[in-house]
């Protein structure tokens, strides 16, 4: 658009970007950048910060040098006794459920979220309908935990507290200790994650869905298509870049996922997941080096899917 | 249309928030919060004329202090302390804050205060700084042998053990003992006998839960460390504690089998494992309390009453709660709290002097600020409860600080993992062995 040269006034020096940026940039550096690098640096020291972390290690055992945080971090969960038992002790280590999380969580809110997308368009409530689904998002994690707290109860007396176990034991089955029986616990908990989380996939997925052009619907359904059809064969195709935001977003934010599991269950009965276990090294164990060791591999694993997402929305801003 | 919905949808919300708030429940009480006991303020000790030596220290000598009590407890110091600054004219400048890193940062810059009240690790950790109390005129009659060897470090008595709360109790409820006819337990043999009386006349013998939000787990490990007491003695937890005893010894692996045999079956304690895993520990309480109880006997610390008196008010103490010591315990757990000296002046020495004699005792009885180990002060105690705590004091012969908190690195944590992983149904060798590891790692000196 520019034509002809750009007149004196308008030419910027090479300082002048750097001066608009100084103030993100210095922001930035404090907050983030800065926490960051000491992050990464208390990782490979002791539990206080006061010497590498080679020199806690101990005669006999395994050791990983100045390593020795990130070798804590990644095995001592694990039974090395034998290949099987290392895989039977990962699938309860924090790793092993946060992969149970990601799977399940991210799958649960995103198809519950598409579900009532699509539905609710289709209601004369949809607005009422919506702001249901999406109220959960408006209470705290912790008070979220608490409620589902008290559903989950189970009662040691005669009298089940819990709704859930009321209504089991009035059908006239025993109740189950839902918080503590390794293999329900995880998936209890992951429960409460969707409850919380499918508002906000839906309400992305509903503002998608809107921009589907009515025209195209109109054309598969001229042509034959069914409703099924039409949802998977075109819908889910149009908004395929919007899912795929959704997906990544969620996945960082069930790694990061620790309110839930701290308040239910205190990361005990084997339902630890990695930013729950960062807490409990830093914070009830008071040991700097692990704590920051566990945060450095949470942020590794983060990374990738932030990558994603800013991949994706660099795409986008391309094709404007 | 849709603003209409929207309005309908911010009433809704609003209407859902206030209820919430309507419906608020009362704040979960801080478990190591103590039952305030009446305080006689309107009758203010009346110390014997000529009892309170005061070591030539002048009116107006000043002595520094810095201790961990605000409010209702720092007031029942004072009332303590007053009968000597009315004997001596001595000035209390007192400091308080629960920050030992103020207190740390005070000791190591060489401005320590006169006295300082706190743990008893301190007692090691200031260990040069410390005048001993034997140079301080220090009444050690009144203070049983195993007071005086927790308070030695390096062959000095280092401080003055000024309260107690022993937390080796079992709560029950006098009426429905009397309705079974079941009588108190003296030793562990009689407990067992009664357990499983309880059992086969088809009462729970035990109401055991230990939910705790992330502290899950304390109750469990007070009870093992209470029958640690029992099986090994007060010697031996201490061990634990220095590490000269892993925690994956046969002894420990036998506490924990013992407790486990009651807590992980449903005839014994309310719900059994699970029961016991889920219950919060404020609930436990109850179970043994409500009408009809479920559970006979709950083992938890002196808090237990206050919890029982708040939740059902027309509850009495001694009749329908009361408690008795772990029978058969060698010694008792609990927390205590020091005085350390770091100055040698006469208004100290007057001051150390007051407190460890008979006077001073009696004075921090009638206060009944938890209990003294002075043992002059057994006669004084007004508070029933605190009376019954004090005699069950006087009984013993070894206090222990809680083997979790006092063993640093998270391996209280690790405690309670062992506990919850065993109730679990996991593998106690190995719960217990990785507790072991943090144990000796934790213990391990930093160089």
């Amino acid at each position: 658009m520019a034509q002809g040269p750009t007149p004196q006034i308008m030419r910027q020096g090479r300082l002048a970007p750097w001066m608009y940026l100084a103030p993100a940039i210095l922001v930035m550096g404090f907050f983030i950048v800065y926490p960051m690098f000491t992050t990464i640096y208390l990782s490979f020291q002791n539990k206080d910060g006061t010497q590498a972390a080679s020199t806690t290690c101990v005669e006999g055992r395994p050791c990983w040098g100045v390593f020795e945080n990130y070798r804590y971090a990644l095995t001592a969960e694990l039974d090395p006794s034998s290949l099987q038992s290392i895989w039977q002790t990962f699938w309860l280590s924090s790793y092993g459920n946060t992969i149970k999380w990601i799977l399940l969580m991210v799958t649960g809110t995103v198809s519950v979220g598409l579900l009532f997308a699509v539905l609710a368009e289709r209601t004369k409530y949809e607005t009422l309908a919506k702001s249901i689904i999406f109220m959960p998002m408006a209470i705290s994690f912790v008070g979220a935990g608490v409620i589902w707290g008290f559903v989950y109860n189970y009662g040691a007396g005669v009298e089940q507290v819990g709704l859930l176990n009321a209504i089991i034991t009035g059908l006239g089955f025993e109740p189950v200790a839902f918080i503590s029986t390794r293999g329900i616990n995880t998936i209890a908990l992951i429960v409460v994650g969707i409850w919380i989380w499918s508002g906000f996939c839906m309400t992305v997925l509903a503002a998608a869905l809107k921009s589907v052009p009515e025209e195209i619907l109109e054309a598969a359904r001229v042509d034959g298509a069914g409703e099924w059809k039409v949802f998977l064969s075109v819908m889910v195709p149009i908004i395929m870049p919007t899912i795929t935001v959704v997906v990544t977003t969620m996945v960082i934010n069930v790694l990061k996922l620790f309110d839930i599991v701290y308040v239910m269950t205190g990361g005990n009965y084997d339902t630890e997941v990695i930013a729950n276990r960062m807490y409990t090294e830093m914070y009830i164990n008071f040991n700097t080096g692990r704590g920051t060791a566990v945060a450095v591999i949470l942020v590794i694993l983060i990374i990738p899917f932030i990558y994603m997402n800013i991949r994706r929305f660099l795409e986008q801003e391309a094709m404007r | 249309m849709k603003k209409i919905a929207f309005y309908l949808i911010s009433i809704l919300v609003i209407m859902s928030m206030i209820l919430a708030a309507c419906n608020k429940e009362e704040a979960t009480p801080e478990p190591t919060q103590e039952v305030v006991a009446p305080v006689a303020t309107e009758e203010p000790m009346e110390p014997e004329t000529g009892a309170i030596d005061c070591k030539g220290a002048q009116a107006g000598d000043v002595i520094t202090m810095f201790y961990q009590w605000s409010g209702a407890e720092e007031e029942r110091l004072n009332q303590i302390l007053q009968p000597l600054i009315d004997a001596c004219g001595v000035v209390i400048q007192p400091e308080s804050s629960r920050d030992q890193a103020l207190l740390d940062t005070r000791v190591q810059a060489g401005t320590p205060p006169d006295i300082a009240f706190f743990n008893v690790t301190q007692l090691e950790q200031y260990q040069e700084f410390l005048v001993p109390m034997t140079d301080l005129g220090v009444n050690d009659a009144n203070y049983p042998d195993y007071w005086r060897e927790i308070g030695t470090v390096g062959g000095d008595w280092l401080g003055l053990p000024v309260k107690a709360d022993p937390k080796t109790l079992i709560w029950y409820s006098p009426v429905v003992f009397e309705a079974f006819g079941y009588t108190i337990p003296t030793t562990w043999d009689e407990l067992d006998a009664l357990v499983e009386q309880m059992v086969a006349d088809g009462n729970v013998p035990w109401s055991m839960g230990l939910e705790s939000g992330d502290a899950t787990g304390w109750t469990g490990s007070d009870f093992i460390q209470d029958i640690l007491l029992v099986t090994q003695g007060p010697d031996y937890v201490m061990g634990l504690i220095d590490g000269t005893i892993p925690y994956d010894d046969p002894g420990v692996r036998e506490a924990y089998e013992i407790y486990g045999a009651w807590a992980a079956d449903p005839a014994y304690t309310v719900g059994g494992a699970q029961g016991t895993l889920e219950t919060g520990f404020l609930d436990a309480i109850y179970l043994v309390f409500q009408d009809p109880p479920q559970a006979m006997m709950v083992k938890q610390s002196g808090f237990a009453g206050g919890e029982v008196a708040a939740q059902f008010p027309e509850l009495q103490y001694g009749t329908d709660y009361d408690f008795f010591g772990v029978p058969g315990a060698q010694g008792l757990q609990g927390g205590s709290d020091w005085m350390m000296a770091f100055t040698s002046t006469p208004a100290v020495q007057a001051l150390v002097a007051y407190l460890s004699s008979d006077a001073g005792g009696q004075a921090w009885a009638a206060a009944g600020f938890d209990l003294t180990p002075n043992t002059a002060g057994l006669s004084a105690y007004t508070d029933p409860a605190l009376l019954n705590k004090a005699e069950i004091l006087a009984g013993t012969s070894g206090f222990t600080p809680d083997i979790g908190d006092s063993i640093p690195g998270g391996f209280g944590s690790a405690e309670w993992t062992a506990i919850i992983s065993f109730l679990g149904g996991g593998d106690l060798d190995a719960a217990l062995a990785a507790a072991a590891a943090v144990q000796t790692e934790a213990l391990i000196p930093t160089p």
